[in-house]
């Protein structure tokens, strides 16, 4: 024991700050999901009622809808669109690449509220640019975050233009680990252009289009700050996801038993799903 | 392979056309941007006016001078400056500590256990632990200062693999023997021989830290409460809410907000976009 106490004191930093701000909330939380509490009043057992209670929760069944309508509507294009920059930006004699990357990229670092800030002008009914444009073009103008019809898509729109950068600099990078033999190879044995991209790049990208797409299933539940910041899950309940709905749950209506059932039941069904995107992908890959 | 031949005309067609393609894609999505720089020098009637103007007529700085004058943005920066480096030093720190003890010490019994916990705990979501953090953050007496804003997420699973593997893969077990042999102490060989070693990869960490530390708005919202302790995106979200939202100076703090991770960005670009790839390409 006294030759490792290096390594017991060298790592203890880390464990006593996790014990107390990542164990004790983890087992907190599970504790609070079979109870009811405001964070002021007493603390009041109530059983699986909270787990019941989820059944009939009609905002959570707007809120899951949203969210799978929304996913639908960014992940596959905003997947489809970095995979296609990443390509482009491949080219083995193209310059000024670190430039486009970074244009595509900086949305991603952006502090969402000004994100929000700048989308609600151009958004904006009357008096904004892409309305203006629509017009100009004999368009009608849309209610863009305006119109429970619309609140969506809008959200969609940003939600592509924040983050395909960060999933073209995961596939880009995925492209250039490819090796160069492979294309040499397939160039020897007659592959033109088409076959190449089928049968040598699409397959060796696999793993990087299933880490892409868990991070997108993740990101898009726990969806936060662009909601929170740009609709308030509004007009109505036509854009409350997961994450906005359990933050309400927590900070505005203080349910925190039940908000702590909520997150177990969600974070449990995430990890599922994730397991099962890389059980798809094994299958896949034999 | 084709690229090596001399570009025949229609390959340079090609070239010609891709270029034009890859430049319209980055305008396109520098546009929102474009737009924020110009917004922060119109009037704010100028902000509204249609047509639009894609050039402020005139150029005008009286949306900074207000924002300085009328909010709190100087010590928002501040603030956000002081927790940002707080957050980032205080992760760096464990991480790179832990990660170099998991690495280096590989005798030590319960390590590969501990480090297997360590790695369960990546797949706990935030969310989980938003409340009991909160009232742990309550119990200890730290709502509303700085601490509330610089430990919690310290304690960084994701880090302290990242640096794990740092160290060995820059960190030679040869070199550390040869310092202990002249009589360095452990935490001297971490501190003097294994910190310098692993400087880009703290530099990779440490942007990512940073960056998602300046830019949080949910902890900052729950758990600052006076507005000598705000950060910028919440003085920009609570200006946004006003009466008369006062857009003039909402776009100027936004530039403010913004302007650093820019710059930061493109100085530490390399490092960054190695950082966000390496859990990809390897993991």
């Amino acid at each position: 024991m006294a030759a490792h106490r290096h390594f017991y004191l060298f790592i203890s930093p880390y464990f006593i700050l996790f014990a107390v701000l990542g164990l004790y909330p983890l087992i907190f939380s599970f504790v609070l999901s079979f109870a009811r509490w405001d964070g002021l009043t007493e603390l009041r057992w109530v059983g699986f009622s909270n787990f019941v209670n989820l059944f009939g929760d009609e905002v959570l069944l707007d809120a899951i809808w949203n969210t799978v309508v929304l996913g639908l509507m960014y992940v596959p294009p905003m997947l489809a669109g970095a995979f296609f920059l990443a390509i482009l930006l491949n080219a083995s004699w193209l310059r000024c690449r670190a430039w486009v990357r970074a244009a595509v990229f900086l949305p991603v670092i952006t502090p969402m509220v000004v994100v929000a800030v700048v989308f609600g002008l151009l958004y904006d009914f009357e008096h904004g640019i892409l309305n203006y444009g629509l017009q100009r073009l004999g368009l009608p103008a849309i209610p863009w975050l305006l119109s429970e019809h619309w609140s969506k898509p809008s959200l969609a729109l940003v939600l592509i233009w924040r983050w395909t950068g960060y999933n073209m600099v995961l596939m880009l990078a995925g492209l250039q680990s490819i090796s160069k033999e492979f294309y040499e190879a397939a160039v020897l044995d007659g592959a033109g252009p088409f076959q190449r991209m089928r049968h040598v790049t699409l397959p060796l990208m696999r793993p990087v289009f299933v880490f892409c797409t868990i991070m997108s299933l993740i990101g898009t539940v726990y969806l936060f700050d662009e909601i929170f910041v740009l609709t308030a899950g509004g007009p109505g309940t036509s854009s409350m996801n997961i994450g906005l709905y359990l933050f309400n749950l927590s900070f505005s209506d203080f349910r925190f038993g039940y908000a702590s059932t909520l997150a177990y039941v969600t974070a449990f069904i995430v990890f599922l799903a994730s397991l099962f995107v890389l059980r798809f992908q094994s299958r896949e890959g034999d | 392979m084709d690229t090596f031949e001399h570009p025949a005309h229609w390959d340079l067609l090609k070239r010609g056309a891709l270029y034009v393609l890859l430049v319209a894609l980055a305008l396109l999505f520098m546009f929102p941007f474009y737009w924020l720089f110009i917004s922060a020098f119109k009037s704010k009637e100028a902000i509204f006016t249609l047509p639009p103007q894609f050039i402020p007529d005139p150029w005008r700085l009286s949306n900074f001078l207000e924002v300085f004058r009328e909010t709190t943005i100087v010590r928002a920066f501040a603030n956000t400056t002081v927790i940002a480096a707080g957050h980032c030093t205080l992760t760096l720190f464990l991480c790179s500590l832990g990660g170099y003890a998991f690495a280096a010490y590989p005798h030590a019994p319960g390590r590969d256990k501990l480090f297997a916990f360590v790695l369960a705990t990546m797949m706990i979501p935030g969310v989980v632990t938003l409340i009991p953090v909160f009232v742990v953050l309550c119990k200890l007496h730290v709502v509303n200062t700085y601490t509330a804003m610089i430990v919690p997420g310290a304690a960084n699973a994701f880090g302290i693999f990242w640096m794990r593997q740092a160290v060995q893969q820059n960190v030679y077990h040869d070199l550390l023997d040869a310092a202990r042999i002249d009589g360095c102490g452990e935490f001297g060989i971490y501190w003097r021989i294994v910190l310098p070693l692993l400087r880009p990869a703290l530099a990779a960490l440490g942007i990512l830290v940073l960056i998602n530390n300046w830019n949080n708005l949910m902890w900052a919202f729950i758990v600052l409460r006076t507005e000598d302790m705000y950060t910028l995106p919440l003085t920009i979200y609570l200006l946004q809410g006003e009466l008369r939202t006062p857009y003039g100076q909402i776009m100027a703090a936004s530039l403010i907000a913004t302007a650093p991770l820019i710059v930061a960005f493109l100085v530490f670009q390399r490092h960054f976009i190695a950082g966000i790839s390496s859990g990809a390409v390897k993991g």
